[in-house]
């Protein structure tokens, strides 16, 4: 209960919105997640709970460390900066949603929430203030390419939320970015709706400092002949928790995921996704790769979802996991629940090391073993790094990942 | 398109082991208590340490919660209306077969399994389990020359102490888990086989269980024992009445392979499932698990499940010793409204330990086919390594197959793969069998046989044939 205190404590008592009220209302019942749940098992309780150790902060955290220079045709949002966007151009247009929409369409997602399932969501509304949350109701064509940054600030917990309506016909690239802070945790929830034949390249990536914590959950419903595609990097989390959750909502759509997580230290990272198809015709390709080293601990769980309706489903999700150390430790749940019979899914995992073969061979051409690792590591990372969109290239993911420690 | 009904017509074959042999037996009272366990401990004449066993599982059940993680639907399992012993009346000692009531050996000669020495062509030695107990072990001097013992628990228990003293409960320990512990407290018998050193055993052993009355539930348990370079072939096979009420088998199986030691268990499960509305069958909760102990050491498990309401059982092995092996081969076959979930643990402890995995699931009408597998590697188990296969087949829209994996490794230095599919009979592939003048059904029994072959090349000779027939027969109605 000491959350729901922190909650009903923190200083916006007064003005708690509707929304609020229904989340807090929700955690009354089942005010933590059930550890003994498929979905939190695995969580490392003392870490989970450093996450909610920290005072609830709701002012615009003060955020030091320099964003690398954005070109003039990127558009950047900070939420919880005084975002205020309102741009009307000849091809499109970005506007915010009205407050009344807002409220509904989360109203709306909140009554088929699931305790355990959805409780990073319920955590991160109950938390939230109007201030930190931002919609945007993007359409036409030729958009600008689109940065949106989520920031926590030390020695508080921070609770963002994204929601994007895209508009039939529209096509975006989107790079979210979190950024955690030295003892800090940052609740970040993303809804986002794409509508009929519109596409979006999303970009999802979280890295922190020193004892930052982090739980990101990610929203997705596609209409008809949509197009999705994300590409997400976590890294440098104390513990760090991306929930993806994906619906084609009546099939028709196409599905793209490449993620990954690398844990050092001690950090816990984990993955949990659930891909739910209920149309006709839908198509996935996921494929998610971890990386552990030192004592971490590093976690992907994948569930795909086909029932009766989804005929002619097209499923195939890849797990793929290096254990480089041998107090790191690795735990992989692909799944398929799958009931219509005329449908192709498959999936796979493999855990293991660098390859031996492939390591000799660089030595014997002269390549010191150092840099024959950073060498294979580099074509591990690259093949997600390649799939996030906007400027990736000024953010130097590939070195961040190779040098820092 | 091909024709729903014609595929589903395939799958539909009456349960020819339904019959109920009119036997009178001996019932204890219905019901579950400690009196009920020192009964049935005085009725086997147990040793002390047996009954002190029985009493503690009893404990440790009393504590526990039936587990509900598997999602299985069933109607909760009311366990003090179960008769928790039951048994052929019979003259007290039997000295030789031709003792044992005839309606018993006719039991047994209808579900094709002979029992009479004179057969000695099939060079299978058989023991028998009628509802509660064992009646018959043949060939068993033939297997005393070379040193096997093969028995009952229940002789073992008296003649051979010892060995069951220090064995069991070693691989499944009582407080395992929930059926574990009942079937700690109450088993009633089941098959115990020791193969000495260097011994490799003269020819395939087998028990066939055979459940007879409705109201009693079986809990057998078996216990083999390899030592050290030994080798053994073990076959399982089970049958039962049709009854409209669901009946109880909560067996528990230990394996222990020492040093160079194989064994080989293979079943073929075959319980009555219940009819097409899903009422009766045989819940079948069962603990199967192998301690591979040696160095060198290999446990094979290769199992057809085709029967039963429910199918709860994952047979596992433990891989201590250092490259030691673990296989597993499965097919599940489920229609109408059975539910299987199934699957092996592999746990990895000792270096360079390998293990496979090939599963195979299909399910037909309104079923539910699991597969659910644990791959472990222990932070010892340097250049260990696992690969892992599951393939579902779904027939009919209306079937679901699931595959949960988990993987679990601690160890930089070992490589697992797993992969899973699935897919339903490829129309292209059944239009060109039909263009070559095939017939639509043998077509479609073709492509399932095809699909299993993996797992059927794994099984003895006289099971991969009857389980090749007993597929193509439960399919009969239901691909289409």
């Amino acid at each position: 209960m000491e959350i729901i205190e922190k909650i009903k404590t923190n200083k916006s008592i007064d003005k708690q919105t509707e929304i609020q009220k229904i989340c807090l209302d929700k955690l009354q019942s089942s005010p933590l997640p059930n550890p003994k749940s498929e979905q939190w098992r695995l969580s490392n309780k003392s870490k989970f709970s450093n996450f909610l150790d920290y005072s609830v902060n709701e002012k615009d955290p003060k955020f030091d460390t320099p964003f690398p220079n954005t070109s003039e045709s990127t558009i950047r949002l900070v939420i919880g900066n005084n975002c205020q966007i309102n741009l009307i151009k000849e091809n499109y247009s970005i506007q915010q949603v009205s407050e009344d929409k807002l409220v509904n369409y989360i109203k709306e997602q909140i009554s088929c929430f699931d305790q355990n399932e959805n409780w990073s969501d319920l955590l991160n509304l109950s938390l939230n203030c109007t201030k930190n949350t931002l919609g945007l109701k993007i359409n036409g064509s030729e958009i600008p390419p689109i940065e949106i940054f989520s920031h926590a600030s030390s020695n508080s917990l921070n609770a963002k939320t994204l929601v994007i309506f895209l508009e039939k016909n529209c096509n975006i690239d989107l790079l979210q970015i979190n950024l955690g802070k030295d003892n800090s945790s940052l609740s970040q929830s993303t809804f986002f709706c794409l509508e009929e034949n519109s596409s979006v390249n999303h970009g999802v990536v979280s890295y922190g400092e020193n004892k930052s914590n982090l739980l990101n959950s990610l929203n997705v419903i596609q209409q008809k002949n949509s197009e999705y595609n994300l590409g997400s990097l976590h890294f440098k989390f104390n513990y760090a928790r991306f929930e993806i959750r994906i619906k084609q909502s009546e099939g028709n759509a196409k599905t793209n995921i490449k993620g990954m997580q690398i844990t050092k230290k001690d950090e816990q990272i984990s993955t949990y996704t659930k891909i739910d198809f209920h149309g006709p015709n839908g198509f996935l390709d996921q494929i998610n790769k971890s990386l552990a080293d030192d004592k971490s601990h590093a976690i992907f769980e994948g569930s795909i979802i086909v029932p009766k309706i989804a005929q002619k489903t097209d499923a195939s999700q890849l797990s793929r996991n290096l254990l480089l150390s041998n107090l790191a430790q690795i735990d992989t749940k692909p799944q398929l629940e799958i009931i219509a019979d005329d449908v192709k899914c498959k999936h796979g995992a493999t855990i293991s090391q660098l390859n031996e073969e492939e390591l000799f061979y660089m030595q014997t051409r002269g390549i010191t073993l150092s840099e024959a690792s950073k060498l294979q590591l580099s074509s591990y990372f690259q093949e997600i790094i390649s799939f996030i969109p906007v400027s990736k290239d000024r953010w130097d993911l590939l070195d961040k990942l190779l040098n820092e420690n | 398109m091909v024709n729903e009904n014609l595929v589903k017509d395939v799958v539909k074959e009456p349960y020819k082991y339904g019959f109920v042999t009119d036997i009178e037996t001996e019932k204890i009272e219905k019901g579950l208590n400690e009196d009920i366990i020192r009964l049935i401990s005085q009725k086997k004449e147990e040793p002390k340490f047996l009954l002190d066993f029985r009493l503690k599982a009893f404990n440790k059940w009393q504590k526990m919660k039936e587990p509900n993680w598997a999602g299985l639907g069933y109607k909760k399992i009311d366990y003090q209306d179960i008769i928790y012993y039951s048994a052929p009346k019979q003259k007290e000692k039997i000295s030789s077969l031709d003792e044992v009531d005839p309606k018993l050996l006719e039991t047994f000669d209808k579900l094709g399994i002979p029992l009479t020495e004179q057969k000695k062509l099939t060079n299978v030695a058989v023991d028998a389990v009628f509802d509660s107990v064992s009646i018959a072990t043949t060939f068993r001097e033939e297997l005393a020359e070379h040193g096997v013992i093969f028995c009952s628990i229940s002789e073992a228990v008296k003649n051979h102490a010892d060995l069951i003293e220090k064995y069991l409960g070693t691989v499944v320990p009582a407080s395992d888990n929930y059926f574990a512990a009942l079937n700690s407290a109450v088993f009633s018998d089941g098959s115990f086989v020791y193969i000495p050193k260097g011994v490799t055993c003269p020819m395939d052993l087998s028990s066939y269980f055979r459940i007879n009355s409705g109201d009693s539930g079986q809990f057998e348990r078996t216990l083999i024992i390899a030592e050290e370079s030994s080798s053994v072939s073990y076959l399982e096979g089970c049958t039962a009445p049709m009854f409209d009420t669901n009946t109880l088998h909560a067996a528990v199986v230990e394996l222990i392979a020492l040093d160079d030691a194989s064994i080989k268990y293979s079943t073929v499960q075959n319980w009555y499932a219940g009819d097409e509305e899903g009422i009766g069958g045989i819940f079948n909760f069962v603990t199967k698990r192998g301690k591979c102990l040696g160095k060198r050491s290999k446990i094979s498990w290769s199992q057809v499940e085709t029967g039963s309401a429910i199918t709860w059982k994952y047979p596992s092995c433990f891989l201590l010793g250092e490259e030691s092996v673990g296989e597993f081969y499965s097919v599940a076959l489920t229609n109408n409204l059975q539910q299987a979930d199934t699957g092996t643990k592999m746990i990895h402890i000792g270096p360079k330990t390998k293990s496979t995995i090939v599963s195979k699931g299909i399910s037909a009408g309104n079923s539910k086919n699991s597969y659910r597998g644990l791959v472990k590697m222990g932070t010892k188990a340097t250049g260990s390594r696992n690969y892992s296969q599951c393939d579902s087949m779904l027939i009919g829209d209306q079937a679901s197959a699931n595959t949960f994996p988990y993987i679990k490794s601690q160890q930089p230095n070992s490589e697992i793969e797993h992969e899973a599919s699935t897919c339903r009979i490829s129309e292209d592939q059944l239009f060109y069998l039909q263009s070559r003048g095939i017939e639509f059904e043998e077509a479609v029994s073709m492509m399932v046989s095809g699909f299993c072959r993996d797992v059927f090349n794994q099984l003895p000779l006289e099971f991969a044939a009857e389980a090749d027939k007993l597929l193509a027969l439960k399919l009969e109605g239901s691909v289409g």
